[in-house]
């Protein structure tokens, strides 16, 4: 019983951190293409969870809120990228660290007069109740995140991969003035990456919002997760994202089962100084760790 | 088809190009011979795009587009293959070609049935590049992804088509290879610019040479009248 009790812990946790690899995925795609990214994200996340709260209590049907959040999320991304990168990644600078708080900063005071401090269930009509696998108890609602964030990697990948727009976004990742010179334009490739993060990191928010609540800091844990994340598994693999995603919701829900809920933080922590002492090339690139 | 007009350009505060003036006619190749240092891939940076020129013009078919960026020359028909190759290295062969012919395909679906044609043109002219169309670009040889980039330039089906240093760091065999490619396009009635370090190959197969000294064209002619200029004979033929 006591290895089936372990066993649960870790599924739940990995499930939970499918979230923090989906966040990290929006960092992956703005940063291969123009080396930034958006450190307003978390802002970005519960923004869109928020607008899509309203969503729904205008009486809009659940499967309806969900692309509208996403859509909304999207357009965030590419105001982020219109307002607080484009000029700075024209002049060559790091302009974009700075503005991209600030912008955050902003989204914060105005997440906090729209709708207030208070955190906000988010309804939903997939079922809590859990169903069982050999043993282990696994609800819709947990099933739903990981599904939900397999499919719109998944997609994000097929269009990379399948379509000529999708290889040239990964041109431009490889070698900017040689795609320019093969007539993509690069400021309309990074759009697209910022647009395609919004949409992804507003997924994010969606699908965790009925499990931790909508309400202004509800991201800001979250981020820091994914932040962890990103920078263990490196700033070019999707694939190691979402393993490390997983190990890390694992880790943390076994932590706090064994140490107490108080230490739930520290394994991203750790995991993070880990990955900084071991490998501090290997992530986020020699010239951005100076960077940021 | 391509007039360059008194090209002042450079880097920051330094000025590299200080007036350059010349004229590619169509269905010529034209060979830019020099120094290093000179200023060579300054010029073609400056004409298609990927560094914006202090003064002077860029006239491309009679189109002035000095003032335009890179991506909007490139689809006006201006290919330029760098200094250095710079192919894409994460991507297969056939992907890298493909996307020298991004201007002209559709953006999602159907791009490769449009494409299957001028493909296979370019793997008629290149059969390596056939025989490692899945392979990613960066394990080819040094011989081969200059192939590649040259094909990918060819996939544009440019009005104008600039080569900077073909030759750059191959062994001597597959240099005379790069230069049987260069005559075999000539036939086709390509319009051409060179760039090159090997300047008395440039010279064999060009119609008409510039040479240029810091930062401006010094000398100019037809490759026989070259041959016999004194000052090309001592720096650049010895």
């Amino acid at each position: 019983m006591y290895t089936l009790l372990i066993v649960q812990l870790a599924v739940s946790g990995a499930l939970m951190g499918m979230v923090y690899a989906l966040i990290a995925y929006g960092f992956q795609l703005t940063f291969a293409t123009s080396k930034s990214i958006n450190f307003g994200q978390g802002e970005l996340v519960m923004l869109s969870a928020f607008f899509s709260l309203t969503l729904i209590d205008s009486g809009l049907p659940y499967w309806l809120v969900v692309p509208g959040g996403m859509l909304f999320g999207a357009v965030l991304g590419l105001f982020v990228e219109r307002t607080a990168v484009r000029l700075s990644l024209e002049q060559k600078g790091e302009g974009w660290i700075l503005l991209t708080i600030i912008l955050g900063l902003l989204g914060f005071s105005a997440a906090e007069n729209i709708w207030g401090r208070d955190d906000r269930p988010f309804p939903t009509p997939i079922s809590s109740d859990p169903l069982h696998f050999f043993g282990i108890d696994v609800t819709p609602l947990e099933l739903s995140v990981a599904i939900g964030v397999l499919a719109v990697m998944g997609l994000v990948e097929l269009f990379k991969r399948k379509t000529l727009l999708g290889k040239a976004f990964e041109a431009v990742s490889a070698d900017r003035d040689a795609a320019q010179l093969m007539g993509i334009s690069a400021t309309r490739t990074i759009q697209l990456s910022y647009g395609l993060s919004g949409l992804v990191a507003a997924l994010a928010g969606i699908l965790v919002a009925p499990i931790t609540t909508v309400g202004p800091t509800m991201a800001s844990v979250l981020i820091l997760k994914a932040f962890s994340v990103a920078v263990v598994a490196g700033l070019d693999s999707g694939f190691g994202i979402v393993l490390v995603g997983l190990f890390l919701g694992a880790l943390e829900s076994l932590t706090s089962f064994y140490l107490g809920s108080g230490w739930r933080e520290a394994p991203g922590l750790v995991l993070l100084i880990l990955a900084l002492a071991v490998r501090p090339n290997g992530v986020f690139g020699k010239a951005s760790i100076r960077k940021v | 088809m391509l007039t360059v007009e008194n090209l002042h350009a450079g880097y920051g505060t330094s000025e590299v190009l200080v007036g350059v003036s010349l004229e590619v006619k169509a269905g010529t190749v034209v060979a830019l011979i020099g120094a290093n240092g000179a200023g060579k891939t300054t010029t073609m940076r400056a004409i298609s795009g990927m560094i914006r020129p202090n003064r002077g013009r860029v006239l491309l078919d009679g189109r002035p587009v000095q003032d335009q960026d890179a991506a909007h020359i490139a689809r006006l028909g201006l290919a330029h293959s760098p200094e250095g190759r710079k192919v894409f290295g994460p991507l297969t062969v056939e992907d890298n070609l493909l996307l020298g012919a991004y201007g002209r395909l559709p953006r999602f679906f159907g791009f490769r049935a449009r494409a299957a044609a001028d493909l296979k043109n370019i793997y008629a002219l290149f059969p390596r590049l056939e025989e490692r169309r899945l392979q990613t670009a960066g394990t080819l040889s040094g011989g081969e992804q200059q192939m590649l980039a040259i094909g990918r330039a060819l996939m544009s089906k440019p009005k104008v088509m600039l080569l900077d240093e073909p030759s750059m760091g191959l062994a001597p065999i597959i240099v005379q290879e790069v230069f049987h490619t260069i005559r075999r396009l000539k036939e086709t009635g390509i319009t051409l610019l060179l760039v090159e370090q090997f300047a008395k190959s440039a010279l064999e197969v060009a119609d008409y040479a510039y040479v240029m000294d810091r930062g401006h064209i010094a000398i100019e002619g037809t490759p026989a009248h070259l041959r016999e200029d004194e000052r090309v004979l001592a720096a650049y033929l010895g």
